[in-house]
Protein backbone atom coordinates (compact mmCIF):
# COMPACT_ATOMS: atom_id res chain seq x y z
CA UNK A 1 0.00 0.00 0.00
CA UNK A 2 3.03 2.51 1.21
CA UNK A 3 4.67 2.07 -2.67
CA UNK A 4 1.23 3.00 -4.43
CA UNK A 5 0.75 5.71 -2.13
CA UNK A 6 4.17 7.06 -2.63
CA UNK A 7 3.83 6.67 -6.30
CA UNK A 8 0.22 8.62 -6.58
CA UNK A 9 1.96 11.33 -4.41
CA UNK A 10 5.13 10.99 -6.57
CA UNK A 11 3.31 11.32 -10.03
CA UNK A 12 0.33 14.17 -8.49
CA UNK A 13 3.04 16.21 -7.67
CA UNK A 14 5.16 16.08 -10.93
CA UNK A 15 2.07 16.89 -13.11
CA UNK A 16 0.95 19.73 -10.65
CA UNK A 17 4.65 21.61 -9.80
CA UNK A 18 6.47 20.53 -12.86
CA UNK A 19 4.44 20.08 -15.49
CA UNK A 20 2.25 23.18 -14.46
CA UNK A 21 -1.35 20.60 -14.19
CA UNK A 22 -3.44 23.31 -12.53
CA UNK A 23 -2.36 24.66 -8.98
CA UNK A 24 -1.89 28.46 -10.48
CA UNK A 25 -5.66 28.76 -11.00
CA UNK A 26 -6.02 27.76 -7.77
CA UNK A 27 -3.53 29.70 -6.30
CA UNK A 28 -5.08 32.72 -7.72
CA UNK A 29 -8.38 32.34 -6.82
CA UNK A 30 -7.24 32.44 -3.39
CA UNK A 31 -5.58 35.40 -3.85
CA UNK A 32 -8.20 37.01 -5.36
CA UNK A 33 -10.53 36.43 -2.42
CA UNK A 34 -8.42 37.99 -0.09
CA UNK A 35 -7.32 40.99 -2.14
CA UNK A 36 -11.66 41.59 -2.37
CA UNK A 37 -11.99 41.06 1.18
CA UNK A 38 -9.19 43.76 1.20
CA UNK A 39 -11.11 46.56 -0.56
CA UNK A 40 -13.88 46.15 2.07
CA UNK A 41 -11.85 48.13 4.20
CA UNK A 42 -12.02 52.33 4.02
CA UNK A 43 -9.10 54.25 4.42
CA UNK A 44 -7.00 53.90 7.82
CA UNK A 45 -9.82 50.77 8.62
CA UNK A 46 -8.55 47.63 9.41
CA UNK A 47 -10.32 44.38 9.31
CA UNK A 48 -10.64 42.11 12.83
CA UNK A 49 -8.24 39.56 13.50
CA UNK A 50 -10.28 37.05 13.52
CA UNK A 51 -12.20 38.83 10.00
CA UNK A 52 -8.65 37.94 8.37
CA UNK A 53 -8.09 35.05 9.85
CA UNK A 54 -11.55 33.89 8.43
CA UNK A 55 -10.30 35.17 4.84
CA UNK A 56 -7.52 33.10 4.97
CA UNK A 57 -9.30 30.09 5.73
CA UNK A 58 -11.74 30.65 3.18
CA UNK A 59 -9.22 31.28 0.61
CA UNK A 60 -7.52 28.03 1.51
CA UNK A 61 -10.88 26.08 1.35
CA UNK A 62 -11.52 27.69 -2.15
CA UNK A 63 -8.06 26.59 -3.01
CA UNK A 64 -8.75 22.97 -1.61
CA UNK A 65 -11.68 22.16 -3.62
CA UNK A 66 -9.64 23.16 -6.99
CA UNK A 67 -6.86 21.31 -6.11
CA UNK A 68 -8.56 18.04 -5.19
CA UNK A 69 -11.05 18.41 -8.85
CA UNK A 70 -7.77 18.61 -10.51
CA UNK A 71 -6.07 15.81 -8.74
CA UNK A 72 -8.69 13.51 -9.43
CA UNK A 73 -9.30 14.63 -12.78
CA UNK A 74 -5.52 13.60 -13.45
CA UNK A 75 -6.87 9.63 -14.07
CA UNK A 76 -9.65 10.75 -16.38
CA UNK A 77 -7.85 12.18 -19.09
CA UNK A 78 -7.22 8.80 -20.00
CA UNK A 79 -9.59 6.40 -17.92
CA UNK A 80 -6.12 5.49 -15.81
CA UNK A 81 -8.55 4.83 -13.00
CA UNK A 82 -9.23 1.75 -13.90
CA UNK A 83 -5.57 0.92 -13.95
CA UNK A 84 -5.32 1.89 -10.81
CA UNK A 85 -8.63 -0.16 -9.09
CA UNK A 86 -6.70 -3.17 -11.04
CA UNK A 87 -3.72 -2.59 -8.77
CA UNK A 88 -3.18 -5.42 -5.99
CA UNK A 89 -2.74 -2.79 -3.39
CA UNK A 90 -5.89 -1.50 -1.20
CA UNK A 91 -8.21 0.92 -3.01
CA UNK A 92 -7.48 3.31 0.00
CA UNK A 93 -3.52 3.85 -1.22
CA UNK A 94 -4.81 6.17 -3.71
CA UNK A 95 -7.11 8.28 -1.38
CA UNK A 96 -4.68 8.32 1.10
CA UNK A 97 -1.56 9.56 -1.78
CA UNK A 98 -4.20 12.25 -3.11
CA UNK A 99 -4.85 13.61 0.29
CA UNK A 100 -0.87 13.56 0.69
CA UNK A 101 -0.66 15.57 -2.13
CA UNK A 102 -2.95 17.89 -1.64
CA UNK A 103 -1.62 18.42 1.89
CA UNK A 104 1.30 19.15 0.10
CA UNK A 105 -0.10 21.64 -2.26
CA UNK A 106 -2.37 23.53 0.08
CA UNK A 107 0.66 23.76 2.49
CA UNK A 108 2.48 25.40 -0.38
CA UNK A 109 -0.43 27.97 -1.38
CA UNK A 110 -0.48 28.75 2.10
CA UNK A 111 2.75 30.15 2.22
CA UNK A 112 1.46 32.60 -0.59
CA UNK A 113 -1.86 33.36 1.45
CA UNK A 114 -0.31 33.64 4.46
CA UNK A 115 1.73 36.95 3.31
CA UNK A 116 -1.15 37.76 1.11
CA UNK A 117 -3.43 37.96 4.14
CA UNK A 118 -0.68 39.84 6.58
CA UNK A 119 -0.13 42.67 3.41
CA UNK A 120 -3.19 43.15 1.63
CA UNK A 121 -5.20 42.75 5.10
CA UNK A 122 -2.92 44.80 7.16
CA UNK A 123 -2.13 42.04 9.83
CA UNK A 124 0.59 41.40 11.75
CA UNK A 125 1.94 38.26 12.62
CA UNK A 126 2.44 38.61 16.77
CA UNK A 127 0.37 35.56 17.67
CA UNK A 128 2.67 33.04 19.29
CA UNK A 129 4.06 30.78 16.29
CA UNK A 130 3.20 27.62 18.15
CA UNK A 131 -0.22 26.74 18.66
CA UNK A 132 -0.75 28.34 15.21
CA UNK A 133 1.31 26.35 13.66
CA UNK A 134 -0.03 23.13 15.34
CA UNK A 135 -4.11 24.26 14.38
CA UNK A 136 -2.90 25.01 10.48
CA UNK A 137 -1.44 21.51 10.21
CA UNK A 138 -4.20 19.84 12.14
CA UNK A 139 -6.90 22.14 9.94
CA UNK A 140 -5.03 21.39 7.05
CA UNK A 141 -5.24 17.43 7.17
CA UNK A 142 -8.76 17.10 8.24
CA UNK A 143 -9.56 19.42 5.02
CA UNK A 144 -7.10 16.74 2.74
CA UNK A 145 -8.79 13.83 3.92
CA UNK A 146 -12.34 15.11 3.46
CA UNK A 147 -10.72 16.88 -0.04
CA UNK A 148 -9.82 13.65 -1.23
CA UNK A 149 -12.98 11.69 -0.34
CA UNK A 150 -14.87 14.01 -1.92
CA UNK A 151 -12.70 14.70 -5.19
CA UNK A 152 -13.13 11.27 -5.75
CA UNK A 153 -17.10 11.95 -5.60
CA UNK A 154 -16.58 14.34 -7.90
CA UNK A 155 -14.93 13.06 -10.73
CA UNK A 156 -15.79 13.49 -14.27
CA UNK A 157 -19.17 14.21 -13.60
CA UNK A 158 -20.05 17.89 -13.95
CA UNK A 159 -23.08 18.11 -11.50
CA UNK A 160 -21.14 15.59 -9.36
CA UNK A 161 -18.41 18.31 -9.04
CA UNK A 162 -21.10 21.18 -7.76
CA UNK A 163 -21.95 18.45 -4.87
CA UNK A 164 -18.38 18.76 -4.07
CA UNK A 165 -18.46 22.23 -3.11
CA UNK A 166 -22.36 22.11 -1.78
CA UNK A 167 -20.98 18.66 0.54
CA UNK A 168 -17.82 20.08 1.19
CA UNK A 169 -18.52 23.31 2.90
CA UNK A 170 -21.02 22.35 5.89
CA UNK A 171 -18.57 19.47 6.63
CA UNK A 172 -15.20 21.85 7.16
CA UNK A 173 -17.47 24.26 9.38
CA UNK A 174 -16.02 22.51 12.44
CA UNK A 175 -12.10 22.79 11.37
CA UNK A 176 -12.84 26.32 9.79
CA UNK A 177 -14.18 27.69 13.33
CA UNK A 178 -10.94 26.21 15.29
CA UNK A 179 -8.80 27.72 12.36
CA UNK A 180 -10.41 31.19 12.53
CA UNK A 181 -10.17 30.43 16.30
CA UNK A 182 -6.24 30.21 16.63
CA UNK A 183 -5.72 32.57 13.38
CA UNK A 184 -7.22 35.20 15.06
CA UNK A 185 -4.70 34.82 18.14
CA UNK A 186 -1.79 34.45 15.80
CA UNK A 187 -2.59 37.73 14.07
CA UNK A 188 -3.53 39.77 16.95
CA UNK A 189 -1.70 38.16 20.10
CA UNK A 190 -4.44 38.01 22.32
CA UNK A 191 -5.45 34.79 23.63
CA UNK A 192 -9.05 35.02 25.10
CA UNK A 193 -10.46 31.61 25.00
CA UNK A 194 -7.34 29.45 25.40
CA UNK A 195 -6.22 27.29 22.14
CA UNK A 196 -6.52 23.66 23.77
CA UNK A 197 -10.56 23.47 23.45
CA UNK A 198 -9.59 24.35 19.39
CA UNK A 199 -6.93 21.78 19.37
CA UNK A 200 -8.91 19.35 20.65
CA UNK A 201 -12.24 19.59 18.43
CA UNK A 202 -9.62 19.77 15.09
CA UNK A 203 -8.16 16.56 16.72
CA UNK A 204 -11.61 15.08 16.37
CA UNK A 205 -12.83 16.01 13.26
CA UNK A 206 -9.36 14.97 12.00
CA UNK A 207 -9.71 11.52 13.24
CA UNK A 208 -13.32 11.48 12.01
CA UNK A 209 -12.56 12.57 8.41
CA UNK A 210 -9.27 10.43 8.45
CA UNK A 211 -11.52 7.31 9.30
CA UNK A 212 -14.34 8.09 6.65
CA UNK A 213 -11.60 8.19 4.03
CA UNK A 214 -10.37 4.72 5.09
CA UNK A 215 -13.94 3.41 5.10
CA UNK A 216 -16.03 4.89 2.31
CA UNK A 217 -13.21 6.01 -0.28
CA UNK A 218 -13.58 1.96 -1.77
CA UNK A 219 -17.52 3.05 -2.25
CA UNK A 220 -16.83 6.07 -4.33
CA UNK A 221 -14.08 5.58 -6.68
CA UNK A 222 -14.75 2.68 -8.54
CA UNK A 223 -14.66 1.25 -12.11
CA UNK A 224 -19.08 1.51 -12.84
CA UNK A 225 -19.99 4.14 -15.33
CA UNK B 1 -8.69 -19.44 -13.56
CA UNK B 2 -12.12 -17.23 -13.94
CA UNK B 3 -15.47 -18.20 -13.55
CA UNK B 4 -18.56 -16.88 -14.54
CA UNK B 5 -22.16 -18.22 -12.46
CA UNK B 6 -25.29 -16.81 -13.77
CA UNK B 7 -24.11 -13.44 -14.42
CA UNK B 8 -26.38 -10.26 -15.08
CA UNK B 9 -26.15 -6.51 -15.34
CA UNK B 10 -28.69 -4.27 -15.67
CA UNK B 11 -28.73 -0.04 -16.09
CA UNK B 12 -31.18 1.46 -14.06
CA UNK B 13 -34.15 -0.70 -15.46
CA UNK B 14 -32.74 -2.14 -18.79
CA UNK B 15 -31.48 -5.48 -18.63
CA UNK B 16 -27.99 -5.77 -21.10
CA UNK B 17 -27.58 -9.54 -20.43
CA UNK B 18 -28.43 -12.20 -17.80
CA UNK B 19 -27.57 -15.86 -17.29
CA UNK B 20 -23.80 -15.95 -18.14
CA UNK B 21 -22.32 -18.58 -16.62
CA UNK B 22 -18.32 -20.10 -18.20
CA UNK B 23 -15.22 -20.17 -17.26
CA UNK B 24 -12.20 -19.56 -18.75
CA UNK B 25 -8.76 -21.52 -17.96
CA UNK B 26 -4.93 -20.75 -18.37
CA UNK B 27 -3.94 -20.86 -21.60
CA UNK B 28 -6.95 -20.42 -23.48
CA UNK B 29 -7.85 -17.49 -25.57
CA UNK B 30 -11.57 -16.54 -26.02
CA UNK B 31 -13.31 -14.27 -28.26
CA UNK B 32 -16.40 -12.41 -27.07
CA UNK B 33 -18.52 -11.38 -29.77
CA UNK B 34 -21.74 -9.10 -30.08
CA UNK B 35 -23.06 -6.29 -31.57
CA UNK B 36 -23.11 -2.84 -30.12
CA UNK B 37 -24.98 -2.39 -26.74
CA UNK B 38 -24.54 -6.25 -26.53
CA UNK B 39 -23.08 -6.17 -23.24
CA UNK B 40 -19.49 -7.13 -24.07
CA UNK B 41 -17.09 -4.56 -22.53
CA UNK B 42 -19.93 -4.38 -19.11
CA UNK B 43 -18.63 -8.08 -18.90
CA UNK B 44 -15.16 -8.28 -19.63
CA UNK B 45 -15.22 -5.15 -16.45
CA UNK B 46 -16.92 -7.49 -14.33
CA UNK B 47 -14.40 -10.54 -15.32
CA UNK B 48 -11.52 -7.66 -14.26
CA UNK B 49 -13.41 -6.88 -11.14
CA UNK B 50 -13.67 -3.15 -12.41
CA UNK B 51 -17.47 -3.18 -11.53
CA UNK B 52 -19.72 -5.45 -9.96
CA UNK B 53 -22.64 -7.76 -11.26
CA UNK B 54 -26.03 -7.12 -11.00
CA UNK B 55 -26.71 -10.67 -10.25
CA UNK B 56 -24.76 -13.63 -9.81
CA UNK B 57 -21.13 -13.96 -9.02
CA UNK B 58 -17.63 -13.60 -10.94
CA UNK B 59 -14.82 -15.17 -9.24
CA UNK B 60 -11.38 -15.70 -9.85
CA UNK B 61 -10.41 -19.61 -9.12
CA UNK B 62 -6.44 -18.48 -8.79
CA UNK B 63 -4.84 -16.98 -5.75
CA UNK B 64 -4.54 -13.03 -6.13
CA UNK B 65 -4.05 -13.43 -10.20
CA UNK B 66 -2.81 -10.58 -11.78
CA UNK B 67 -5.13 -9.23 -14.46
CA UNK B 68 -3.86 -6.84 -17.90
CA UNK B 69 -6.80 -4.60 -18.94
CA UNK B 70 -6.65 -3.51 -22.62
CA UNK B 71 -9.09 -1.27 -23.85
CA UNK B 72 -9.44 1.65 -26.23
CA UNK B 73 -8.58 3.92 -23.52
CA UNK B 74 -4.59 4.28 -22.91
CA UNK B 75 -4.24 4.96 -19.38
CA UNK B 76 -1.30 7.23 -20.45
CA UNK B 77 -0.67 10.31 -18.32
CA UNK B 78 0.33 13.16 -21.12
CA UNK B 79 2.66 15.32 -18.99
CA UNK B 80 4.51 12.15 -18.23
CA UNK B 81 7.86 10.65 -20.44
CA UNK B 82 7.00 7.15 -21.62
CA UNK B 83 9.35 5.61 -19.30
CA UNK B 84 8.14 7.86 -16.23
CA UNK B 85 4.44 6.30 -17.12
CA UNK B 86 5.85 3.08 -17.20
CA UNK B 87 7.55 3.89 -13.72
CA UNK B 88 4.63 4.48 -12.24
CA UNK B 89 2.28 1.03 -13.32
CA UNK B 90 5.44 -0.71 -12.19
CA UNK B 91 5.13 0.69 -8.71
CA UNK B 92 1.18 0.72 -8.37
CA UNK B 93 1.39 -2.89 -9.04
CA UNK B 94 4.58 -3.56 -6.92
CA UNK B 95 6.89 -4.63 -9.55
CA UNK B 96 10.45 -4.50 -9.40
CA UNK B 97 11.91 -3.58 -12.27
CA UNK B 98 15.12 -1.56 -12.97
CA UNK B 99 15.19 0.69 -15.46
CA UNK B 100 16.85 -1.15 -17.68
CA UNK B 101 13.69 -3.53 -17.68
CA UNK B 102 11.42 -0.82 -18.54
CA UNK B 103 13.16 0.58 -21.27
CA UNK B 104 13.33 -3.48 -22.55
CA UNK B 105 9.46 -3.58 -22.46
CA UNK B 106 9.57 -0.19 -24.55
CA UNK B 107 11.54 -1.72 -26.95
CA UNK B 108 9.79 -4.89 -27.09
CA UNK B 109 6.28 -2.35 -27.76
CA UNK B 110 8.35 -0.89 -30.31
CA UNK B 111 8.71 2.58 -28.53
CA UNK B 112 12.03 2.80 -26.69
CA UNK B 113 13.30 5.62 -29.01
CA UNK B 114 10.61 7.94 -27.83
CA UNK B 115 10.94 6.63 -23.86
CA UNK B 116 12.24 10.52 -22.76
CA UNK B 117 9.26 12.38 -24.76
CA UNK B 118 6.12 13.17 -23.41
CA UNK B 119 3.48 11.20 -24.04
CA UNK B 120 1.49 13.73 -25.05
CA UNK B 121 3.31 14.28 -28.15
CA UNK B 122 2.15 10.89 -29.04
CA UNK B 123 0.17 9.50 -31.63
CA UNK B 124 -3.10 7.09 -30.89
CA UNK B 125 -1.01 4.55 -32.02
CA UNK B 126 1.92 5.08 -30.27
CA UNK B 127 -0.15 5.80 -27.15
CA UNK B 128 -1.24 2.11 -27.16
CA UNK B 129 1.93 0.96 -27.81
CA UNK B 130 2.66 2.61 -24.44
CA UNK B 131 -0.41 1.12 -22.76
CA UNK B 132 0.81 -2.44 -24.56
CA UNK B 133 4.08 -1.96 -22.70
CA UNK B 134 2.22 -1.83 -19.16
CA UNK B 135 0.48 -4.97 -19.88
CA UNK B 136 4.16 -6.83 -21.22
CA UNK B 137 5.51 -5.20 -17.74
CA UNK B 138 2.59 -6.61 -15.50
CA UNK B 139 2.89 -10.54 -17.86
CA UNK B 140 -0.86 -10.69 -16.40
CA UNK B 141 -2.46 -14.18 -15.79
CA UNK B 142 -5.81 -12.73 -17.05
CA UNK B 143 -5.03 -10.65 -20.18
CA UNK B 144 -8.75 -8.79 -20.66
CA UNK B 145 -8.84 -6.43 -24.27
CA UNK B 146 -11.78 -4.76 -25.49
CA UNK B 147 -10.82 -3.71 -28.77
CA UNK B 148 -7.54 -2.69 -28.32
CA UNK B 149 -6.71 -2.63 -32.17
CA UNK B 150 -9.42 0.17 -33.18
CA UNK B 151 -7.49 3.20 -34.66
CA UNK B 152 -3.78 0.96 -34.71
CA UNK B 153 -2.24 0.94 -37.99
CA UNK B 154 -1.16 -2.57 -39.60
CA UNK B 155 2.37 -2.55 -38.08
CA UNK B 156 0.84 -1.66 -34.57
CA UNK B 157 -1.87 -4.30 -34.85
CA UNK B 158 0.66 -7.02 -35.92
CA UNK B 159 2.40 -6.54 -32.66
CA UNK B 160 -0.44 -6.32 -30.41
CA UNK B 161 -1.25 -9.63 -32.14
CA UNK B 162 1.84 -11.28 -31.29
CA UNK B 163 2.32 -10.12 -27.74
CA UNK B 164 -1.53 -11.51 -27.07
CA UNK B 165 0.03 -14.74 -28.80
CA UNK B 166 2.77 -14.83 -26.55
CA UNK B 167 0.69 -13.89 -23.44
CA UNK B 168 -1.32 -17.33 -24.21
CA UNK B 169 1.62 -19.36 -24.85
CA UNK B 170 3.24 -18.74 -21.63
CA UNK B 171 -0.06 -19.64 -19.93
CA UNK B 172 -2.40 -16.85 -19.68
CA UNK B 173 -6.09 -16.65 -20.04
CA UNK B 174 -7.37 -14.36 -22.53
CA UNK B 175 -10.62 -13.15 -22.92
CA UNK B 176 -10.93 -10.62 -26.44
CA UNK B 177 -13.74 -8.14 -27.42
CA UNK B 178 -13.40 -7.74 -31.08
CA UNK B 179 -15.69 -7.01 -34.19
CA UNK B 180 -13.56 -8.52 -36.69
CA UNK B 181 -14.58 -12.13 -36.69
CA UNK B 182 -12.66 -13.18 -39.42
CA UNK B 183 -9.32 -12.11 -38.33
CA UNK B 184 -9.44 -12.94 -34.92
CA UNK B 185 -11.63 -16.08 -35.07
CA UNK B 186 -8.38 -17.49 -36.11
CA UNK B 187 -6.23 -16.75 -32.85
CA UNK B 188 -8.95 -18.01 -30.72
CA UNK B 189 -10.25 -21.27 -29.38
CA UNK B 190 -13.44 -20.42 -28.35
CA UNK B 191 -16.18 -18.29 -29.41
CA UNK B 192 -18.94 -16.38 -27.11
CA UNK B 193 -21.72 -14.42 -28.47
CA UNK B 194 -23.59 -12.43 -26.46
CA UNK B 195 -26.84 -11.27 -28.45
CA UNK B 196 -30.11 -10.59 -26.86
CA UNK B 197 -29.31 -10.32 -23.49
CA UNK B 198 -27.98 -13.91 -22.93
CA UNK B 199 -25.29 -16.21 -24.04
CA UNK B 200 -26.53 -16.89 -27.23
CA UNK B 201 -23.08 -19.41 -28.11
CA UNK B 202 -20.33 -20.57 -26.57
CA UNK B 203 -18.35 -23.11 -28.47
CA UNK B 204 -15.33 -24.06 -30.87
CA UNK B 205 -15.00 -21.47 -33.65
CA UNK B 206 -15.27 -24.39 -36.06
CA UNK B 207 -19.02 -24.54 -34.82
CA UNK B 208 -19.61 -21.21 -34.83
CA UNK B 209 -22.38 -20.54 -36.90
CA UNK B 210 -21.06 -17.85 -39.30
CA UNK B 211 -17.55 -19.63 -39.45
CA UNK B 212 -19.47 -22.81 -40.46
CA UNK B 213 -21.54 -21.76 -43.16
CA UNK B 214 -17.90 -19.65 -44.72
CA UNK B 215 -16.55 -23.04 -44.42
CA UNK B 216 -18.71 -25.10 -46.08
CA UNK B 217 -19.34 -22.60 -48.82
CA UNK B 218 -15.54 -23.27 -49.17
CA UNK B 219 -15.87 -26.71 -49.63
CA UNK B 220 -19.06 -26.54 -52.07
Amino acid sequence: MLRMTLAVIRKDMTLTLLRGNGLVQALLLGLLLIFVFSLSQGVGESLSARSAAAVFWLSSAFCQILMFNQLYALEEVNNSRLGLLLSPAPIQAIWLGKAIAGFVLLLSAQCIFLPATVIFLGKSLSGPPGPSLVILLLTDTGMCALGSLLGALAQGQTAREALLGIVFFPLLTPLLLAGTGIGAQAFDGIDPDGSSAWLGLASAFDAIFLAAGLLLFAFLYAGDE
Amino acid sequence: MLELDRVARFYGHNLVFKDVSCTFAGGSMSLLLGNNGAGKSSLLRIMAGLARPSLGTARFTADSPKIGYLAHATFVYPALTALENLAFWRDVHGLDNTETDLLNVLARADIAGRAHDRAGTFSRGMAQRLNLARILLLAPDILLLDEPGAGLDAKSQALLRKEVLHARGRGACVVLVSHDLARDATLADRILLLEEGRLAYDGLPALFPPLADVEQACYA
